[in-house]
C-alpha cells in the first residue's frame, strides 16, 4: 500500500506522485490529507485503487477509465464527471453536478446529492443513498440513476432513454418525466445493485426494490411536433 | 399608373414568413449563418495602405513574409505549431458527413493547419488524418473520451459559438443515423439539442477549476482554448484570460452553423470586425496581449477578412462556411436535388435537413458518396494555400516579413462606424472617430 501525505501539496504535486506511483506498479494508494482540494486524481486510466482519506473538491475522479476510488469524506461540484469507466465511492455527500456526462461506470453516494445530479449521463450507473436536490438527471441519455431516499424537484427533466429510480418521494417531477411500471425481474436487478453497492447496514435503512419507482422519458421532447406546444414552451 | 406601393417593414418577405408562422405552428430552424441583407459593419468596411513614401514595400513574390503562427505561449508545455495562419474550426461528425470530416482533415494537414473536432467528439479517421487536432470540449459532452482528448494537440473548451450564441447545438432527427446515435449515446432519430451550459461549471470562477481540470488531465501538456460567442466580448475575454486560457477563440456573428432557429442567426450576437476590436482591447488592457493568443472566427472568406482580422490583432483565424464552400456547397451541381428540399445553388442553407445535395452535411450513404475524400482534401489545401498567399501579399504590400506584423495603422475605415469600432482614422481625415 503506498502513501502520499498531500498536507501543503499542490494539485498538480499530489496528482503527480499519484501518476508516479502508478508508473511504479502500485496498485493501492492512499492520499492522506486531501483538504478538499480540487481536480484530485482525475483521469486515472489504469486500474488502480486510489483512496482520498478525506473531503476533495471539484471534479475529482473525473475523466477516469477504468480506476476505482474511494472518498472517505465528501466531494465538491462534478465528482467523476465524463467518466468512462471504474467506480468511484463517496462516504460522505456530494455537490452539484455529480456523475455529469458519465458515459460509463459506477458512482456511489453513501449521503446526499445536491443539484442536477446525473446531468447529461451517458451511460452507467448513479447511485445515492440519500437523497437528491433540483434537476436529477436533467437531459441524461442513458444508463441508471438511483435515489434511495427523496429526489427534489424537476427530476429526470428533458430526459432521453436514462431509467430513473427512487426509494422515497419526488418532489416533483421534470418536464417529460413519467412514472412507468416496473416488473419483477427489473426489481430483482435493481436489488442486486444495491445489494452489490451500498453496506449492508445502509442497505437495510432503505425501501425494498419493489417499492422504488421507476421514472422515464416521455418521448414527448425527442421529437419537434407543435402539437406539444405547451411542453415546448416550457421545455425551451 | 404608377405601380402600387409596398410597405418596407412588412415588404413582400415578412409577409410571407409571417403566414408560414401562421400555417405551420413552427418557428423556422435551418442551416448556413445569417442571411440578413441589411448591411453590418465588416471587413470590408476597412481598407489597406501599402506602402509608398513613407514606408517601404517588400517584392510582392520574392521576398520572405513568414506565415508561421504560434499558439499556447502561455503555459502550455508543447505550443501549436502551424505553417499557416488559418485554421479550420469546430464542426461535427453529425452535422457533417464522415467524408466531409476527413477531406477537411486532409486539406488542413497537407497546408500545414490545423482542424477541430465538434459536438460528438473525435472521429478516429479524423486523428489519422490531421496534423494537428484540436479536441472540443463542448457543454453536451457528446462522446467524450479522455483518450481522444489525450490524443489532441490543444483542447477547447467551448462557451458558446457566433451563430447562436447563449444555445446549445441542434441536429434535427434526419441527421441522428445509428452511427451518429452511438456516438452521442442517444436513441436514433431524436432531434437532439444539446445543453447551452456545461454540466459540471456554470460561472467563471468554476470555469478556472474546470481548466486545471483540463491542464492536469492532459499533464499540462496541450495548449487549452476558450471560446466564446461574440456577445459581451470586452469582459467575456478578460474572464477567460484569468481562467487561464493559452487561446481564446472568439466567433462573430457571420459565424456558421449546421441547424438553429433562424432568430438567433439574425438577431444574436456582435459581428466579427467588432469582436476582435473587443477583444484586443481587453487583453491590452489586463496586460496579457500577446500573452494571450487570438483566434477570429465568423464569416472570414478570403485573405482580406483574415489580413484585416490579423492587422486588428488577432494571431489566427478560423473558417468554417468557406472550407464547407471549397467542397462545394452551395454549387451548382445536382441542381434537381437543391430543388427537392427547397433550396437552389447559391441559395442553400438547408445543412438541418440532411439532405445535403453535395454530399457535406448528411449522413446519407449515397450523398455522402458525392463528396470525394482526395479530391475535397485538395480543394481544402488549395483554399487554405490562397488565403495565406493573399494574406502574405498584402503584408508584404505593407512593407511586412511577418504577416503578424499587419498592425491596425497598415488600413484606413470607409466607414463612420469602423472607424468609431477599430480605432482607426477614416478615409479622408486623419481623426479616429471613436467614443
Amino acid at each position: 500500500m503506498a502513501e502520499i501525505d498531500a498536507a501543503g501539496r499542490s494539485t498538480r504535486e499530489i496528482n503527480s506522485a499519484i501518476r508516479r506511483l502508478i508508473a511504479e506498479s502500485s496498485k493501492e494508494i492512499t492520499v492522506r490529507n486531501p483538504g478538499a482540494r480540487h481536480n484530485l486524481a482525475v483521469a486515472i486510466l489504469e486500474d488502480v485503487h486510489v483512496r482520498l482519506a478525506g473531503s476533495v473538491g471539484y471534479y475529482c475522479g473525473g475523466l477516469i477509465d477504468g480506476a476505482s476510488i474511494d472518498i472517505e469524506g465528501s466531494a465538491g461540484w462534478g465528482v467523476a464527471e465524463s467518466m468512462l469507466s471504474g467506480t468511484v465511492r463517496v462516504h460522505g455527500s456530494v455537490g452539484s453536478g455529480a456523475a455529469a456526462a458519465i458515459r460509463g461506470g459506477t458512482v456511489v453516494v453513501h449521503g446526499d446529492a445536491a443539484a442536477r445530479l446525473g446531468v447529461s449521463m451517458k451511460g452507467g450507473t448513479v447511485l445515492v443513498a440519500g437523497n437528491c436536490g433540483y434537476m436529477a438527471g436533467f437531459m441524461a441519455q442513458k444508463g441508471r440513476l438511483i435515489v434511495c431516499g427523496n429526489a427534489g424537484e424537476a427530476f429526470a427533466d428533458s430526459m432521453y432513454a436514462t431509467i430513473c429510480y427512487v426509494g422515497g418521494k419526488i418532489a416533483n417531477l421534470g418536464i417529460d418525466a413519467v412514472v412507468a411500471p416496473m416488473d419483477s425481474s427489473e426489481a430483482q436487478q435493481l436489488e442486486k445493485t444495491l445489494s452489490c453497492y451500498l453496506p449492508p447496514s445502509l442497505r437495510r435503512a432503505k425501501p425494498a426494490a419493489a417499492d422504488f419507482k421507476k421514472v422515464v422519458a416521455g418521448r414527448k421532447l425527442w421529437n419537434f411536433d407543435k402539437r406539444d406546444w405547451r411542453i415546448w414552451q416550457e421545455a425551451l | 399608373m404608377s405601380e402600387l406601393q409596398k410597405s418596407g417593414i412588412f415588404a413582400p418577405k415578412v409577409i410571407e414568413e409571417i403566414q408560414a408562422k401562421a400555417e405551420s405552428g413552427l418557428y423556422s430552424i435551418r442551416g448556413f449563418g445569417t442571411l440578413r441583407e441589411r448591411r453590418w459593419p465588416t471587413f470590408d468596411d476597412l481598407t489597406f495602405l501599402p506602402c509608398s513614401l513613407t514606408r517601404i514595400p517588400l517584392e510582392g513574390y520574392r521576398e520572405k513574409c513568414s506565415t508561421k503562427t504560434v499558439l499556447g505561449t502561455r503555459f502550455a508545455r508543447k505550443p501549436i505549431q502551424l505553417d499557416i495562419p488559418v485554421m479550420i474550426t469546430g464542426m461535427s461528425w453529425g452535422a457533417l458527413s464522415y467524408n466531409a470530416k476527413v477531406a477537411l482533415a486532409k486539406g488542413a494537414a497537407a497546408a500545414g493547419s490545423s482542424n477541430t473536432t465538434g459536438d460528438g467528439g473525435m472521429l478516429p479517421a479524423e486523428r489519422e488524418n490531421s496534423r494537428t487536432l484540436i479536441y472540443e470540449v463542448l457543454p453536451s459532452r457528446y462522446g467524450i473520451n479522455i483518450h481522444h482528448m489525450r490524443m489532441a494537440d490543444a483542447i477547447e473548451l467551448t462557451i458558446g459559438q457566433g451563430a447562436k450564441p447563449g444555445t446549445g447545438g441542434l441536429l434535427l432527427g434526419s441527421k441522428v443515423s445509428d452511427r451518429i446515435a452511438e456516438q452521442r449515446d442517444l436513441p436514433t432519430g431524436v432531434d437532439q439539442r444539446s445543453p447551452a451550459r456545461h454540466p459540471d461549471f456554470l460561472g467563471p470562477d468554476d470555469m478556472i477549476i474546470k481548466v486545471e481540470e483540463l491542464r492536469e488531465a492532459t499533464d499540462w501538456q496541450v495548449p487549452i482554448f476558450i471560446k466564446l460567442g461574440a456577445t459581451r466580448v470586452y469582459d467575456d475575454v478578460k474572464l477567460a484570460a484569468k481562467a487561464g486560457a493559452d487561446v481564446i477563440v472568439v466567433d462573430g456573428m457571420e459565424g456558421g452553423t449546421g441547424a438553429s432557429p433562424a432568430i438567433f442567426q439574425e438577431h444574436t450576437g456582435l459581428p466579427t470586425l467588432a469582436a476582435v476590436s473587443e477583444a484586443r482591447s481587453a487583453l491590452e488592457d489586463i496586460g496579457v496581449y500577446g500573452e494571450v493568443q487570438l483566434i477570429i472566427a465568423g464569416g472570414i472568406r478570403d485573405g482580406a477578412d483574415a489580413a484585416k482580422a490579423i492587422a486588428l490583432g488577432a494571431d489566427a483565424c478560423y473558417i468554417g462556411t468557406a472550407a464547407l464552400i471549397a467542397l462545394n456547397c452551395n454549387k451548382p451541381i445536382y441542381e434537381d436535388d437543391y430543388h427537392a428540399i427547397g433550396a437552389a445553388p447559391h441559395a442553400c442553407h438547408h445543412c438541418h435537413t440532411g439532405r445535403c445535395p453535395v454530399g457535406i452535411t448528411t449522413q446519407d450513404p449515397d450523398l455522402m458518396k458525392r463528396l470525394d475524400v482526395e479530391q475535397g482534401a485538395e480543394r481544402v489545401r488549395n483554399l487554405l494555400q490562397v488565403m495565406t498567399a493573399e494574406i502574405q501579399m498584402l503584408a508584404r504590400a505593407c512593407g511586412k516579413s511577418d504577416v503578424h506584423h499587419l498592425e491596425p495603422e497598415d488600413m484606413a475605415a470607409l466607414t463612420l462606424e469602423a472607424s468609431a469600432i477599430c480605432g482607426i482614422p477614416l478615409v479622408g481625415t486623419r481623426k479616429v472617430f471613436r467614443h
